[in-house]
């Protein structure tokens, strides 16, 4: 279908003898898949952006999230990687350590640049340089079911992990079939799941002086919290068995009082469970008031080792227009990252988006440090060890830290 | 026939538990396809209504066509592939004894021992080095030359049961090896050929990590990738359409199954007739 | 005897092993140089490291509970499904009514692909959406859900029984063309002598059945010990690592973690392994078969 143009467009070039324009140029970009609309959506776009640039042509790879990072890897390592990926933000360091991430900056102009909101953007700069632009956000925050809330005589969300606690313990007390709080213990973000809890207890991830934060008191007090919320059946049962979308599944039928969760949810239960009467608040805090949520972009980068830099920057450039943007962002459930984006009536007048951009300022993103996943393993997996009653807090969190700090060397 | 009858009772009767054991993932697969959405999560065995439209919203949301077109491409070429290959080689190790032919059969046997999972960061450089990444030809190559090893163990050991006189004695009036191989000695061996086909096909058609590793675009994605595709890592998982996919993708096999039975079991028996 | 391509075995054999070799050795010996290497991130090798490489796969404190789960594994599957397998091929190569649907029936775990066997049972597994704790409720069975993969203790042993069930396809055909090639007189004339269902079995059957059952042994070792997507799409290893089988360790070092070095030499330990266990057990087997 898209033939014809594309022949008289080489032809037309071969006339005038422009040999730039010779050959159509191939740009593979890597997508990750969000949701069955990612797919067809950045098909759409390349197919419009085709339309505008009859000589390159844009090749959609889309792989399922879960191995990404796998693709990347043996794709890097055969020499065989696109032009353009999205990767999680948190791995960019690796990327950028290894000359693969190529810096943008010679392509990005104010006006290019001022499309974004700081705070985004900034965790894929590095040394100065920016390797990488965010092309999906979300924050965390609490989302809370109204109806449990009101059959359990709560009349206010909780403010605190205290409140939280007797909250959910009243919840709790409603059926066998109802939990209180819903707490992940399962697959990717576990270790996220106990930073709530960690940060509010004043936690830092990496302390200053470079070693981990998980054999500090906030850990501990984190770690026997939660512990203490699912020996006294404040949580659903086999919380080790949980991974974030079966805990959104119980939320989604009604049956835990409270989770902590990113935008998307709310998109789904609008599609899903349109009657669902859920509110979304702050995470708690801690005993001293402080309190933190999980900021996560996936960026889009640049190989260095890419031949078509120019044509894959246009392309990047028609991706974060606004038009593209906002359907990206509205159709996914994500934070517009775009100035722009957030003024449309769509998402500025969106309240369960609203109390996530409130808690923007809180927002701790993963910090910039080599071998992130594998830290986050090590961190799931002793906290799942403290969840079981297989481990003693103190000693399980140390042994972690210990391990960590030996990468973080 | 009251013995037989006997019998049956006491057969149906041992394997009983083993059937519930394996129809048990069938129902489970068959009920939450057509459950409708918001009953997907509940954990009660009978939907309020058959919802078959799931199947056309399956169709329509999950790329299935394709991929259903690329996993038996994939299947029958690779096994094809392997079928030419393995059994010349299976007939030259059963009919003859050459030197070597101990290293060959021990190569073959080691070279069975690596899983895909283990070579498969060598594979795909070998594959990139061939340039040829994302094509299903390459699974299709991969494929083929690990059933290679499988086949030719399983098709010697049943040609060996089939009398090399008989080849002899045709030779002996005047047909030439070729007619004779035709003649005599392809009839016999059909069955176990077909057996052995029947693994390769099934390997091809389960084999997981190769194809997760090779294929990168929607269009040449097979069968397993593309199901595994709607549960690993999304952000929802819509189990109703991802078990009306794997319903859908396991019928065609199974109705192979069933026609080739009576076939497999022929040839099992008379691959080995002594 | 004539001449021909036919008669001569090298050219038979020679495009089989050219395409086993040419996808085996090659890739074999690309691993075999990551191992040895320092490796970046992302496989760029970053030169000679030596066994490096292979120290840090044997230190990593994962690896041993590894080994362990990897041997229970393998065993308890591999005579599990032989355990299974051998009654159901006695009984299917009986003549009773219905055979042709029960041999249909017990070949079916074979046609769904592993990768969907091990989802469909993720589903089922559920600790509150699935359908095996409603259908345990519903018999009477259990009162409270069951989370079956909160914990290895149960999560495992779950594992291993699907292992089982998707293996006894495969070993009940190996062991219904063995039966088939035993001859019925054979059978007749022990009964006819009065032998004892059991004595026939243990006298006749058994030992005409060795060389299939040897097969059976060797094939499904390498199978379940390389086996991936049943532990991977159940707890992908976890809770805590405590259902972590060498081959989904090996698959986050390599590329969760990124690090190929480790993983090529991890791989490399994984086969050498495999390859003296078959290797003893063939000889084992051959000298039985002699004697």
């Amino acid at each position: 279908m898209k033939m014809p143009t594309r022949t008289a467009a080489s032809a037309l070039a071969l006339i005038l003898g422009t040999a730039g324009f010779a050959a159509a140029e191939d740009v593979r970009v890597t997508v990750a898949e969000y949701s069955s609309l990612t797919g067809p959506y950045f098909e759409e776009a390349a197919a419009a952006f085709e339309e505008q640039n009859p000589d390159i042509d844009i090749q959609i790879e889309v792989v399922p999230w879960d191995v990404l990072l796998q693709k990347l890897t043996t794709d890097i390592s055969g020499n065989a990687n696109a032009d353009l990926s999205i990767i999680g933000t948190r791995w960019l360091l690796d990327f950028v350590d290894s000359g693969i991430a190529a810096p943008l900056d010679e392509f990005m102009d104010d006006e290019f640049k001022g499309r974004f909101f700081e705070a985004f953007l900034s965790p894929s700069m590095m040394d100065g340089k920016t390797y990488g632009l965010p092309v999906a956000a979300s924050a965390r925050a609490m989302y809370y079911n109204k109806d449990l809330f009101e059959q359990a005589g709560i009349e206010t969300p909780p403010k605190t992990w205290e409140e939280l606690s007797a909250a959910a313990e009243k919840i709790a007390a409603l059926g066998d079939e109802t939990y209180g709080f819903g707490l992940q213990g399962k697959e990717i973000e576990t270790d996220v799941y106990f930073y709530y809890g960690f940060w509010s207890n004043g936690g830092e991830l990496i302390e200053e002086d470079g070693t981990s934060g998980l054999d500090t008191q906030a850990a501990y007090d984190a770690a026997a919290m939660y512990k203490s919320m699912i020996d006294s059946g404040l949580t659903q049962p086999g919380v080790t068995s949980y991974s974030r979308e079966d805990v959104q599944n119980l939320f989604k039928q009604g049956r835990v009082g409270m989770m902590i969760t990113a935008p998307f949810l709310a998109t789904q239960i609008a599609n899903e469970v349109p009657d669902l009467n859920y509110g979304v608040t702050a995470i708690p805090s801690g005993p001293d008031g402080a309190r933190g949520t999980y900021g996560v972009t996936d960026s889009i980068i640049m190989f260095e080792n890419s031949e078509h830099k120019e044509a894959a920057w246009k392309f990047l450039d028609t991706l974060f227009s606004q038009e593209w943007r906002s359907r990206f962002t509205g159709g996914e459930g994500f934070l517009p990252v775009q100035g722009a984006v957030a003024d449309e009536p769509a998402f500025a007048d969106n309240e369960v988006l609203k109390e996530f951009t409130n808690l923007l300022p809180d927002a701790r993103f993963a910090p910039v440090i080599p071998g992130w996943e594998e830290i986050a393993d090590i961190t799931s997996s002793a906290i799942q060890t403290i969840y079981l009653g297989e481990g003693e807090i103190e000693p399980t969190l140390n042994d972690a830290a210990a391990r960590i700090n030996d990468i973080l060397k | 026939m009251t013995r037989k009858m006997r019998r049956t009772i006491w057969s149906w009767l041992a394997l009983s538990p083993l059937i519930v054991l394996i129809l048990f993932p069938f129902a489970v697969m068959f009920i939450t396809a057509v459950k409708p959405a918001e009953e997907a999560l509940q954990s009660t065995w009978w939907p309020s209504t058959f919802q078959w439209s799931n199947f056309i919203k399956m169709w329509g949301n999950t790329n299935f066509g394709p991929a259903l077109f690329n996993s038996v491409y994939v299947a029958v070429a690779s096994t094809l592939l392997a079928m030419v290959v393995s059994v010349p080689a299976a007939y030259g190790l059963s009919r003859y004894r050459f030197k070597g032919r101990g290293a060959v059969q021990q190569f073959l046997l080691v070279s069975q021992m690596l899983s895909p999972i283990v070579l498969v960061i060598g594979l795909f450089r070998l594959v990139a080095w061939l340039g040829l990444l994302d094509s299903v030809e390459s699974v299709i190559f991969v494929y083929a030359a690990f059933a290679v090893a499988f086949s030719v163990w399983m098709l010697q050991s049943y040609f060996s049961t089939i009398p090399a006189d008989l080849e002899e004695a045709a030779w002996i009036e005047g047909a030439s090896p070729w007619q004779a191989l035709i003649r005599v000695f392809l009839p016999l061996a059909l069955p176990a050929m077909t057996v052995t086909a029947i693994f390769s096909f099934i390997n091809a058609w389960n084999e997981f990590v190769i194809a997760l590793t090779m294929l990168r675009s929607q269009e040449s994605y097979t069968l397993p990738i593309q199901i595994f595709s709607l549960v690993a890592g999304r952000y929802t998982i819509e189990w109703e359409l991802v078990m009306a996919a794997t319903l859908v993708a396991t019928v065609p096999v199974a109705v192979l199954f069933a026609w080739l039975q009576r076939y497999l079991i022929r040839g099992l028996a008379l691959g080995a007739v002594k | 005897m004539k001449r021909s391509a036919l008669t001569n075995p090298y050219i038979l054999i020679l495009p089989g092993v050219l395409l086993a070799g040419f996808i085996v050795i090659w890739p074999l010996v690309q691993i075999t140089e990551i191992a040895v290497s320092e490796v970046n991130r992302f496989g760029q090798l970053r030169g000679f490291a030596g066994l490096e490489n292979f120290v840090a796969v044997v230190t990593d404190p994962a690896f041993l509970g590894a080994c362990w789960r990897t041997f229970i594994w393998t065993v308890a599957i591999v005579v599990g499904s032989i355990a299974v397998s051998m009654p159901v091929a006695l009984i299917l190569n009986e003549d009773f009514h219905g055979r042709g649907i029960a041999r249909i029936i017990m070949m079916l775990p074979w046609a769904v692909s592993l990768t969907m066997t091990a989802i469909i049972w993720r589903w089922a597994l559920n600790g509150e959406s699935g359908m095996l704790n409603s259908a345990l409720k519903a018999l009477g069975v259990i009162d409270t859900n069951i989370q079956w993969l909160a914990q290895s203790s149960t999560a495992f042993p779950m594992q291993i029984m699907i292992g089982i069930l998707v293996t006894m396809p495969f070993t009940t055909t190996i062991f219904l063309g063995g039966l088939s090639s035993i001859p019925d007189d054979l059978n007749e004339a022990a009964q006819l002598e009065g032998a004892s269902p059991w004595q026939v079995f243990r006298e006749i059957t058994l030992p005409l059945m060795r060389p299939f059952l040897n097969i059976a042994v060797v094939m499904n070792t390498i199978y379940v010990f390389n086996s991936f997507p049943i532990i991977w799409a159940t707890t992908q290893g976890g809770p805590a690592n405590s259902t972590d089988i060498l081959v989904t360790h090996l698959y986050k070092v390599g590329f969760r973690f990124g690090k190929l070095g480790d993983a090529a030499a991890l791989s490399l330990m994984m086969f050498a392994a495999l390859l003296v266990l078959t290797l003893i057990y063939v000889r084992l087997a051959m000298r039985e078969d002699k004697s």
